[in-house]
């Protein structure tokens, strides 16, 4: 609101900047001789004055005397040819009309095509300052990144900031916030195998020397966890001891739930170094976690184009072979994620067709629909 | 108007126009000169390999800093070679590189070939911006089928 | 707010100049009072938005305001105070905010101290200075609008060029464009003359203070822009003859030429047509150093700000600004009245040959700086105009011309004698000899060249010495009356002398700089010491060390003359980090008027660095003239200022043609 009045009030006053002196111009004449016979008086007395000083002879100040008195006497002749005049009604009604409309409608048309009267202004430290819910995730993580460079010894701090890096790709900084929270609050499992696996993702895949430590000393205060365990064997199998490397998928594999998410990665792991699959049972088909990580390693483009691909997959299934309730509600929340609202709907209508007849099914795919704001559709 | 008169105006503005024509030639033939003679023509490490130029005749080598080619000697001395991709030159230079010289970066050296081919930059530049690659050293590449910039 | 308000500012600033563009004019062209009324407001109001305009965008770049896409390019939070100041202009958007604020800051100074100005010649001149601003404010809005918005902002930002981190940015540009956009007010008078129809001795006179203001803004800008380089590239020149520099120094000397040639029609009315193309001309000059720089059709050193599209706009502007008013004089200038010829041998005929020299000279260079890209464009051969071609033909044009620098103002208008001026100018010649005799004795026969160079700029710095000291009569009429007689020389007469006698300063550092610099270029080990010019230098090593925006590698030298430290320096290496460059930051040390410049290569294994020393004699001389040349420039204006008497306002209008002047 403020905006628009400021704005109201600098088109006023450059209207009026028009107007006043519109009203106010008096009929005048002859200026132009007058001003020019000033010049030349003036230069009439820098001569007596250079004269005086002896700076020019009496026969040169004479000369010049003569030709400026003959440019003198020209511009008081022109003097009686000048009028000016206050001119046509026409002019001033013209230019009384751009003052009033043109500059208006001009300012404000040509702003709205260019500018963006809505956004205020965002200073940085405003930005900052602002309450929490109100903050992008950049926003959130240079706010915590200022204060750790304040006060580098909040060990609460790092371990806020070390998931966030990690999510956003950040993995470099993810690990060094690891270690920063695993110095100031002591070492956990977790921090440990967090810590670890950013280093690894760092290194493309490589569990390095570092990452491995890390996780032998996670496995060391928990040996039952399995993220440490996990990436141990992967160490293992990447140093090529491969006997090593099976017997540790193996007892991986042993203590797994055979439902859990990480059993077919390691049961691929466990196929590659050379050892085999006891008990193969079939898990629903799902990214494995190889892609998983390469996605996490990829750019922002190449994740959206894999992710696309995958959406892709699962759509080509769902339309061909048909799906379960869960796939079909997993493809149109893909869908509205990757911001494919038209997609979104589409499948929604082919899975309503799908399970036309099952009412709990359709019952649950309408709740979703509901809670995605694809109701109406 | 006396004849008198009439001859000094006329000699006044003979002296007038003869004197801006003489300043106005002398311009023209020391810049025609000194186009003829100053002027450094722009040469790819192709065109140097396929043109013959004449030894002695200063030009401006200019392309990319070979990878890995860059020796440093004591004295101030450097030694890289520039290429096109197709070709390359070798090249030694005395004195201290510009800030942006960067081995797979572009380059423009100014200076004679000698007689083992090497050519002598007395002159070295680089253009004060990360991205940079000279203009001319892009087109050169461009010939050469090598470039996938941006609109540079 | 405060963003979208200066975006607002902006763009009715560019409708205002719409209105100045035709309704002044028009009231001009029919000497209708009341249109020509609106100019002056109108413009004063257009610098009012201008200025809030460039105000909005500073309080965005203090405030880190990434939302907007030009602080988001160009800034850093971490940046000192300073470089966000600067770095407003630091880029292309606003750069040319400036430009334009200048342009209005011009206008509005015409049209606040422009009393003494017939009506129409000022509003017709503060129209066309409307035309100019429309088509720079039409040029920012569509292509270069430095308040686009970014819906969700970036939470840092890329960091300013390091190169433009300095504090030569500061002065620099600013200085340079007052300067360059100072001529858009001689242009405006000139086009506004040949509308109206009429110029004459009083034109002249109207138009001076503007030209030497704007003259003396663009040499100390030029100036500065060449210390700039001196010390911030490390490459120990000061002028490349680049064409970015080429672009500010060609309006500078056809500036030169126009502020002789004014003098001729405001005491003689000679040589009017000729003045109005050369007001014409420098700001086309102007114009077309703005388009070199802007739409990056050159390769130089100078690389910031380039794009093709930006190029074909300023490219047509260029093309209107300069097509159409080089048409409008070829269609008015054969109307007006022809002044009358003169005497070689005179004062005129001297500043006539000035013009020759100068004109010669700025075409010389505009053949040096557009030839390769005309070439490359015909024929598509690339070829580089560099040193040399300058060097042969600007330098042979310039040795007559400063040869006649100190007869000029000793020879008196109409018909001048050159005998008494040569017998008045004995002293400086006599000085000039003994100075090449010594510079001999002190350097040996083997540089012929540089010696009579250095007699050369001693006989401009003695004439003009002399000339004053001869004005006065200062030995005829005894010490104390001479004294006061100086006091009582008028403004123009002091100005011309210290110009001439920075003209003089200037040329004689270029000539010792540039013959007696002493250079070693090598690589040093900690301990190892060289010695330039009787200077030694010793290396004692190389430690890192922290900025607030970057890293540098510094080198600690001692510098010992006769085993007597003198000064240490230390130079460095600097790596930026936002932006992964790499800068040189040169030591300098001063002695006299002399300098030590040292500059740091790639560091080697171990802890030696290649290290290049020079010993560059008299080298400040080269700025401190130019300086000289500004301050002489004041004076002139500060003598035009008392002098001018403007008719009060109040006398304008009752218009009594016998009122005594007010002075």
């Amino acid at each position: 609101m403020m905006l628009w009045i400021l704005i109201a009030a600098m088109t006023a006053a450059a209207s009026l900047s028009i107007l006043l002196p519109l009203a106010r111009a008096r009929k005048t004449a002859g200026t132009t001789s007058a001003a020019d016979q000033a010049v030349y008086r003036q230069q009439l007395e820098e001569i007596d004055r250079d004269l005086e000083r002896g700076l020019i002879d009496e026969a040169a100040a004479e000369a010049a005397r003569t030709e400026i008195a003959r440019r003198l006497l020209a511009a008081h002749e022109r003097r009686d040819g000048e009028a000016s005049s206050l001119g046509s009604m026409f002019g001033v009604r013209f230019t009384q009309l751009l003052a009033i409309l043109a500059i208006p409608a001009g300012a404000l048309g040509l702003y709205l095509t260019l500018g963006s009267p809505d956004m205020p202004d965002r200073p940085l430290e405003e930005r900052l300052a602002a309450p929490a819910e109100n903050q992008t995730i950049d926003e959130l993580v240079a706010k915590a990144e200022r204060h750790l460079a304040e006060n580098p010894e909040d060990g609460k701090g790092w371990e806020v900031l070390a998931p966030i890096y990690m999510r956003l790709g950040n993995v470099e900084a993810a690990a060094n916030a690891y270690s920063n929270a695993i110095r100031l609050l002591g070492p956990t499992t977790t921090y440990l195998t967090d810590m670890g696996e950013a280093l690894t993702v760092a290194n493309e895949g490589i569990v390095t020397a570092d990452a491995r430590k890390a996780f032998e000393e996670a496995v060391k205060l928990e040996p039952k966890a399995v993220k440490p365990r996990f990436f141990i064997a992967l160490a293992l199998g990447q140093e090529g001891k491969k006997e090593a490397a099976i017997a540790a998928w193996e007892s991986l594999l042993a203590d797994a739930d055979p439902k859990a998410f990480w059993v077919p990665a390691a049961q691929e792991e466990l196929r590659k170094v050379g050892g085999t699959v006891s008990s193969a049972a079939e898990t629903p088909k799902g990214p494995t976690r190889e892609q998983v990580e390469a996605a996490g390693e990829m750019n922002a483009e190449d994740r959206q184009a894999m992710i696309q691909n995958m959406v892709q997959g699962l759509a080509d299934r769902l339309s061909g072979e048909g799906g379960s309730v869960q796939d079909w509600q997993r493809l149109i929340r893909a869908y509205m994620v990757l911001g494919e609202n038209a997609k979104a709907a589409d499948a929604l209508g082919k899975a309503r067709e799908a399970f036309a007849d099952n009412a709990e099914s359709l019952g649950n795919i309408n709740a979703m629909a509901a809670e995605l704001g694809l109701a109406g559709q | 108007m006396t004849d008198a008169f009439a001859m000094t105006r006329k000699q006044r503005r003979l002296t007038m126009i003869g004197t801006a024509g003489a300043v106005l030639a002398v311009a023209l033939g020391l810049v025609l000169f000194a186009l003829n003679d100053q002027i450094v023509f722009f040469q790819s490490p192709t065109d140097i390999t396929e043109k013959q130029i004449p030894q002695g005749q200063r030009i401006r080598l200019g392309g990319l800093v070979e990878d890995g080619s860059l020796e440093r000697f004591d004295d101030a001395r450097v030694k890289f070679r520039v290429t096109d991709t197709a070709n390359t030159i070798a090249v030694t230079y005395t004195g201290i590189l510009p800030d942006l010289f960067r081995e797979g970066q572009g380059v423009v050296t100014e200076g004679v070939i000698g007689a083992d081919g090497v050519f002598v930059a007395d002159n070295v530049l680089a253009k004060h911006d990360e991205n940079y690659i000279p203009k001319e050293v892009a087109d050169a590449l461009k010939e050469q089928g090598h470039w996938q910039g941006g609109e540079q | 707010m405060i963003v979208e308000l200066g975006h607002f500012a902006l763009v009715l600033a560019f409708v205002l100049s719409l209105i100045l563009s035709v309704v002044p004019v028009w009231g001009a062209l029919k000497e209708d009072e009341k249109m020509m009324s609106v100019a002056s407001p109108v413009t004063v109001s257009m610098f009012f938005l201008v200025l809030i305009s460039f105000a909005a965008l500073t309080v965005a770049y203090l405030n880190s305001d990434f939302s907007v896409e030009n602080v988001w390019q160009n800034s850093h939070s971490a940046k000192p105070l300073i470089y966000k100041i600067t770095g407003v202009w630091g880029n292309h958007e606003g750069s040319l905010l400036l430009w334009v604020l200048i342009l209005v800051f011009f206008g509005a100074l015409v049209a606040i101290f422009g009393g003494n100005l017939p009506a129409p010649l000022r509003s017709a001149t503060l129209g066309v200075q409307g035309w100019v601003s429309a088509g720079f404010l039409l040029f920012l809005l569509a292509t270069s609008n430095p308040f686009n918005r970014i819906p969700n902002p970036p939470i840092e930002g890329n960091d300013l060029n390091p190169i433009l981190q300095d504090i030569g940015l500061a002065i620099h540009p600013p200085l340079l464009y007052v300067g360059y956009v100072g001529f858009s007010i001689t242009f405006s008078f000139a086009v506004a003359a040949l509308l109206l129809g009429r110029i004459d001795a009083a034109w002249a006179r109207w138009v001076r203070p503007w030209t030497l203001l704007a003259w003396a803004f663009l040499t100390l800008g030029i100036s500065m822009g060449s210390y700039w380089a001196y010390y911030e590239l490390g490459w120990g020149g000061w002028w490349f003859w680049d064409p970015v520099e080429n672009a500010s120094f060609m309006p500078w000397l056809a500036g030169t030429a126009l502020l002789h040639s004014a003098i001729v029609m405001e005491k003689r009315e000679a040589l009017k047509i000729w003045t109005v193309l050369l007001a014409i001309f420098t700001f086309s000059l102007s114009l077309l150093g703005t388009f070199l720089v802007r739409s990056g059709v050159l390769t130089s050193v100078h690389a910031f700000a380039t794009d093709p599209a930006r190029g074909t706009f300023i490219l047509v502007l260029l093309c209107i600004f300069i097509g159409g008013s080089l048409s409008l004089y070829a269609w008015r200038a054969p109307l007006l009245k022809q002044g009358g010829l003169f005497a070689p041998i005179s004062r005129e005929g001297s500043l006539v040959l000035n013009n020759l020299f100068l004109t010669a000279a700025c075409a010389a260079v505009l053949v040096g700086t557009l030839y390769p890209l005309a070439l490359e464009a015909l024929t598509g051969e690339k070829i580089s105009v560099g040193a040399p071609f300058f060097n042969l033909t600007f330098g042979p044009l310039m040795i007559p011309l400063l040869m006649a620098v100190p007869f000029g103002p000793v020879l008196a208008w109409k018909r001048g004698d050159l005998l008494a001026a040569t017998q008045r100018l004995y002293a400086a010649f006599g000085v000039a000899i003994l100075l090449v005799l010594f510079t001999f004795w002190l350097w040996g026969m083997e540089r012929v060249l540089a010696p009579l160079g250095v007699g050369l700029s001693v006989w401009v710095m003695v004439g003009a010495i002399v000339e004053i000291v001869t004005r006065v009569k200062l030995f005829e009429v005894g010490l104390v009356r001479g004294f006061s007689r100086l006091k009582g020389l008028p403004g123009s007469a002091w100005g011309t002398a210290i110009a001439h006698f920075g003209i003089g300063v200037t040329a004689l550092g270029i000539v010792t700089a540039t013959a007696f610099q002493d250079e070693k270029v090598l690589t040093m080990a900690p301990g190892d010491t060289v010695s330039v010019s009787g200077y030694e230098i010793t290396f004692d090593g190389i430690a890192p060390r922290q900025g607030p925006n970057y890293r540098e590698d510094v080198g600690h030298f001692v510098i010992r003359q006769d085993g007597i430290v003198i000064a240490e320096l230390d130079p460095s290496k600097r790596l930026y980090t936002a932006r992964q460059m790499p800068t040189t930051e040169a030591g300098i040390h001063t002695i006299g008027f002399s300098q030590i410049y040292l500059s740091l290569g790639e560091p080697r294994d171990g802890a030696s660095i290649d290290v290049r020393v020079y010993f560059k004699p008299l080298i400040t001389l080269i700025w401190i003239g130019s300086l000289i040349m500004a301050v002489g420039a004041v004076f002139s204006i500060a003598d035009r200022r008392l002098r001018v008497g403007a008719p009060k306002p109040a006398a304008r209008r009752q218009a009594i043609p016998d009122a005594t002047p007010a002075e």
